[in-house]
């Protein structure tokens, strides 16, 4: 017999008398509080989820990095690196130094390296490549080496790679003879090891990210259709994992770690902790994350990422300069994995489950060259040759908010969730609301004098609620949407200026508003406002298209929250003309504003999408723009 | 002429041979037996040694594991236990490692200064072979046929067995191999059954994995000493690695005992407490566990060699036993037990000293154990080396002699003459 108390409570549950009475007024209780509720709930989720958001690069969250994988054993080996392969290094250097100063070209440069990774007894070759993208052709050619493991069978590989353009400023022309002069010296260096487990690759690719996307691309076989390549004459293993080193200026005080994949993949979290032990312990390098300086590093200095408007005590504040920095972190990375755009060459090689990161050594007058890096580089391929299985101990979804600090998914993916919840209950009480219309007092007065008895004062009507009409408008704006990414992909379009952006926002605009006509409902009619209906369709598709993505792609989820979540619940007709039209042209600049205020960043998307295949720029085109012209549609309907 | 007293004198000497022989004085024997047990100082009755080596580990990140089991094996080979009788059970995938930087070489300290795979090793379960299957068939003995001797635990009743594990462990279980588990239940019973089977006189136990006390708490047959590296809920911790290896190379456990078991020869008085006094958490580094509640013998005069050394006690029988009533001989032991129905009284014997004798004790009843053709010589030695004698047969042998050795002169004097 379970105890008093509980008993009562199931009484009180239960209730008394019949079963399926009491089943029926718990059933109508319920829904007449979720009726009665919705907004509020609805409130409160939007309140806790953008709450959340904020609080991400708080110290709410967050807890220190560690190594999960057991057989890495990060900086547990002596480093054998040396003066004389650094004086190796400042050879290679200044022979890729005068070839930069007589303009020699992509294709002899890469011949060099070839040749010299031949002369080191390595066999090696080059590979050229053109893409053609609307914006023209890219083309140039890589050198490549593959150094097979003298022990082992050869079935596993690791890249140690170099781009020739730096990252720096996305590969905006700063040249990476450093990084290349670095992998030349090692694989030097590192030949006379016979302790290899896996094939060692040595990958020098042109341009900064289109090189190696046709190298990688190449080596697994994959066909892209505007990619000509050469066919890879050496092979090797499946490669596990990737080291890309980017060496810009002529010292450097930290090393940066670069992680972000195309389409939002990231490397396993050990990888990223492993370089960060080996680095602080082995190396005496401290680690960064991207380029960002750790305001713990100049406790007297205010950092330049604390906002300058704050009062001084604040900028002077400890927990400030902590969130700000934090803050900075995030943000970069949002941005990043938000549009799917891969922070470094390394990010390239995550579509074929391949783990990879960016050693960014970051420009300064010193303390740090050639010596720390390669004694870094060497530690961590051994490590990374200590491998057993792929990287798979450790996390894959996660935020790194410091170099050693990172949050897991759960402390962050509530945020995207929670908004995306709030909507649906929107969607929801949309639903309910289309299906309910209060009818008029006079005509309740006038039952009540008939029946003579008490009865509400006003009383609640049901209306069919027909979906055609906005299925309709729904279908329509996203062939739209598609209809716009075709137009874009035309060449010229995205660069032809101001004229031709304003022309094709206004173009689609207009047709987007063209689509109100599709749920027009016929004057009089008892049927429930399409608006309504709409509105209900459009909520709950974008609730649906945020919590999806918020397990695939957490960065793109949250700025589809902040973008989509409050401005889409908002959305309803007005009686006046003049303020229809407003909140219309509104939401089609929301939907549509970055063909006229961002162009830069519409033509860099189209080119990721041509020649690197990132989903931002069609899922923009095709999700994003006609769910928010949907909620444009819905304030140009009657009421 | 002189064939007659020649012959008589032979007569006479025999006859005062095997008078010897028949006569019994456990006096003697006792004296005798206390001289043989003078040569290894040990009050134990095993007559061989045994050892079961496990590392249940693989992979390169394991190397410390392979190296303790490896410095096992190191001590007990050089303390004289043959590879004939000992069982290695070792992943072995770390000495021809591509990682490894020495090839062909498995070094336990920093410094590299010992290589444990240099000489002569001889692994018995490599790789996928070290199974708990495997390792339970070699505990208890139930081999297919075609298994070959060297890959079997061929112990008796008199073997004294030490049994070393090691590898990633937990509560009351030991991961062999990252695959499946074995649990401190299932060695419990595998030595119940190796008991019941006669498969053991005595067995050290030890092990060097996280939480290893409690793999020997489930133990319940008698004679058994257990060691183990940690105990509940505590880890047990390599002790150092070296650089350019790249990882650790050893346990701190198995490094202190193997510390210890350097001091150790052949012939040292050391007991197992010495061992055991020589624990302490700052060398170790978590607490290692002793159990000797099944164990019967004090252990200060419980010899490390007995475990650890290959010594071979030589059994003294009864002249009785040797003057052969009908007994083949040839039987081996185990056979006999089972069919002659004359060896019952052995059998009690035997259950005598298994079930509440402690082991030192030299009764006269386990004099009357064995009777292998081996030991018949035993037994002859045994007599002769009786001092006491009655005078009148002392008296009769050197006449006898006298005559023997006179007969010859005369014999062969004739013989040059003509």
């Amino acid at each position: 017999m379970p105890p008093r108390i509980l008993r009562n409570i199931l009484a009180k549950l239960k209730g008394r008398g019949d079963k399926n009475l009491t089943r029926i007024q718990r059933r109508r209780a319920l829904a007449d509080l979720a009726w009665r509720t919705y907004p509020r709930l609805q409130l409160l989720l939007f309140a806790i989820g953008y709450a959340w958001l904020l609080t991400i690069p708080s110290t709410l969250h967050g807890q220190r990095t560690y190594i999960d994988e057991n057989a890495l054993q990060p900086g547990q080996v002596n480093t054998y690196w040396n003066w004389a392969d650094v004086h190796r290094a400042d050879r290679y250097l200044e022979q890729l130094e005068s070839m930069r100063d007589r303009n020699a070209s992509s294709h002899e440069t890469a011949t060099f390296i070839s040749n010299e990774f031949r002369k080191l007894g390595i066999p090696a070759s080059t590979q050229d490549y053109a893409f053609s993208t609307t914006s023209g052709t890219v083309s140039g050619t890589n050198a490549y080496a593959v150094l097979s493991s003298p022990r082992a069978s050869g079935t596993e590989a690791m890249v140690i790679s170099a781009s020739r353009l730096s990252l720096t400023g996305e590969g905006d022309g700063t040249l990476n003879l450093r990084g290349i002069a670095t992998v030349l010296s090692l694989a030097a260096y590192l030949k006379g090891y016979s302790l290899w487990a896996k094939d060692l690759v040595f990958v020098v690719s042109d341009g900064y990210l289109d090189g190696m996307q046709a190298w990688i691309s190449s080596y697994h076989g994959v066909t892209q259709g505007n990619l000509v390549a050469e066919p890879l004459q050496l092979s090797s293993g499946v490669i596990w994992t990737a080291l890309n080193i980017d060496y810009p200026g002529h010292s450097f005080s930290h090393l940066g770690v670069f992680f972000e994949g195309l389409n939002g993949r990231l490397p396993n979290q050990d990888l990223i902790n492993s370089f960060q032990v080996i680095s602080r312990f082995t190396g005496g390098v401290p680690v960064l994350v991207y380029d960002h300086f750790d305001q713990s590093e100049f406790p007297d200095r205010v950092p330049d990422f604390v906002p300058k408007w704050l009062p001084q005590g604040m900028r002077r504040n400890e927990a400030t300069q902590e969130y700000a920095y934090r803050a900075q972190n995030v943000m970069r990375h949002i941005g990043y994995q938000a549009r799917g755009r891969a922070s470094g060459v390394h990010g390239l090689l995550h579509q074929f489950r391949i783990d990879a990161i960016t050693l960014f050594a970051v420009p300064a007058q010193g303390p740090h060259g050639f010596h720390a890096i390669g004694r870094v580089v060497e530690s961590t391929l051994r490590t990374l040759n200590n491998l057993l299985e792929r990287l798979h101990a450790s996390f894959f979804f996660y935020l790194l908010v410091g170099p050693a600090t990172f949050m897991k998914i759960g402390a962050f993916l509530p945020a995207p969730v929670l908004v995306g919840t709030a909507m649906l209950v929107g969607g929801m009480g949309a639903w309910a609301a289309a299906r309910w219309a209060r009818q008029g007092r006079a005509q309740g007065q006038a039952e009540k004098r008939e029946e003579g008895r008490d009865v509400p004062a006003a009383r609640w009507i049901e209306r069919p609620r027909p979906v055609a009409p906005a299925l309709s408008v729904i279908v329509y704006t996203h062939a739209l949407g598609i209809a716009l990414f075709c137009l874009c992909t035309w060449p010229g379009i995205l660069a032809g200026g101001n004229i031709v952006a304003t022309l094709l926002f206004a173009s689609v605009a207009l047709a987007a508003g063209g689509g109100s006509l599709l749920a027009r409902a016929p004057a009089g009619s008892t049927q429930a406002p399409s608006w309504m209906i709409l509105k209900s369709f459009n909520l709950c598709l974008a609730s649906t298209v945020i919590s999806v993505t918020s397990v695939l792609n957490f960065s793109l989820a949250a700025t589809l929250a902040v973008f989509m979540g409050l401005p889409l619940s908002l959305s309803a007709p007005s009686r006046s003309a003049a303020a229809r039209l407003t909140k219309f042209t509104l939401y089609a600049l929301l939907a549509l504003g970055w063909l006229l205020f961002v162009p830069g960043e519409a033509a860099q998307a189209l080119r990721n999408w041509e020649v690197l295949r990132v989903w931002f720029a069609p899922f923009v085109c095709i999700v994003y723009t006609p769910l928010v012209l949907q909620a444009g549609v819905v304030c140009l309907l009657s009421p | 002429m002189l064939i007659l007293p020649w012959l008589s004198a032979a007569v006479v000497a025999a006859a005062s041979w095997s008078q010897r022989v028949h006569a019994q004085n456990a006096d003697q024997e006792h004296a005798v037996r206390g001289f043989f047990n003078a040569q290894s100082g040990s009050v134990s009755s095993h007559t061989n040694n045994w050892a079961v080596l496990v590392c249940a580990s693989r992979y390169w990140f394991n190397y410390r594991h392979m190296s303790n089991a490896l410095g096992m094996y190191r001590t007990v080979k050089r303390l004289g236990i043959p590879d004939s009788n000992i069982i290695l059970m070792l992943a072995d995938d770390v000495a021809c490692n591509p990682r490894n930087k020495f090839p062909g070489c498995v070094y336990s300290n920093a410094g590299r200064s010992l290589d444990l795979y240099g000489d002569n090793i001889e692994v018995d379960y490599r790789g996928y072979e070290v199974t708990v299957e495997n390792f339970l068939r070699v505990l208890t003995g139930r081999m297919d046929p075609s298994v070959p001797r060297s890959k079997r635990l061929l112990t008796d009743d008199r073997s004294n067995i030490f049994v070393y594990m090691t590898g990633h462990g937990g509560n009351e279980f030991l991961k062999f191999q990252d695959n499946e588990e074995i649990s401190a239940y299932d060695i419990a019973d595998a030595f119940e059954q190796m008991w019941q089977k006669k498969r053991y006189n005595e067995i050290f136990f030890m092990i060097d994995t996280c939480q290893a006390n409690t793999m020997y708490s489930k133990f319940y047959s008698p004679n058994i000493l257990a060691t183990g590296s940690s105990e509940i809920h505590e880890n047990s911790y390599s002790y150092e690695n070296d650089n350019d290896i790249g990882v650790a190379v050893i346990d701190s456990y198995t490094h202190h005992v193997l510390e210890f078991m350097e001091g150790i020869g052949k012939t040292s008085h050391k007991s197992v407490q010495d061992l055991f006094d020589t624990y302490s958490f700052e060398k170790i580094h978590s607490h290692p566990g002793v159990r000797a509640d099944l164990f019967r013998r004090p252990l200060r005069q419980t010899l490390v060699t007995d475990f650890f050394g290959g010594v071979a006690q030589a059994e003294v029988l009864s002249s009785a036993l040797v003057s052969g009533q009908g007994i083949p001989n040839t039987t081996e032991r185990s056979h006999a037990q089972e069919a002659v129905p004359e060896k019952l009284a052995m059998v009690n014997a035997v259950e005598a000293y298994r079930t509440n004798a402690t082991s030192g004790q030299t009764s006269t009843q386990q004099i009357e154990i064995v009777r292998t053709r081996a030991l018949d010589t035993a037994a002859m030695f045994e007599s002769y080396a009786r001092g006491e004698q009655g005078s009148f047969s002392i008296t009769a042998r050197a006449w006898a002699s006298v005559a023997v050795a006179g007969s010859l002169i005369a014999w062969v004097s004739r013989i040059s003459k003509h």
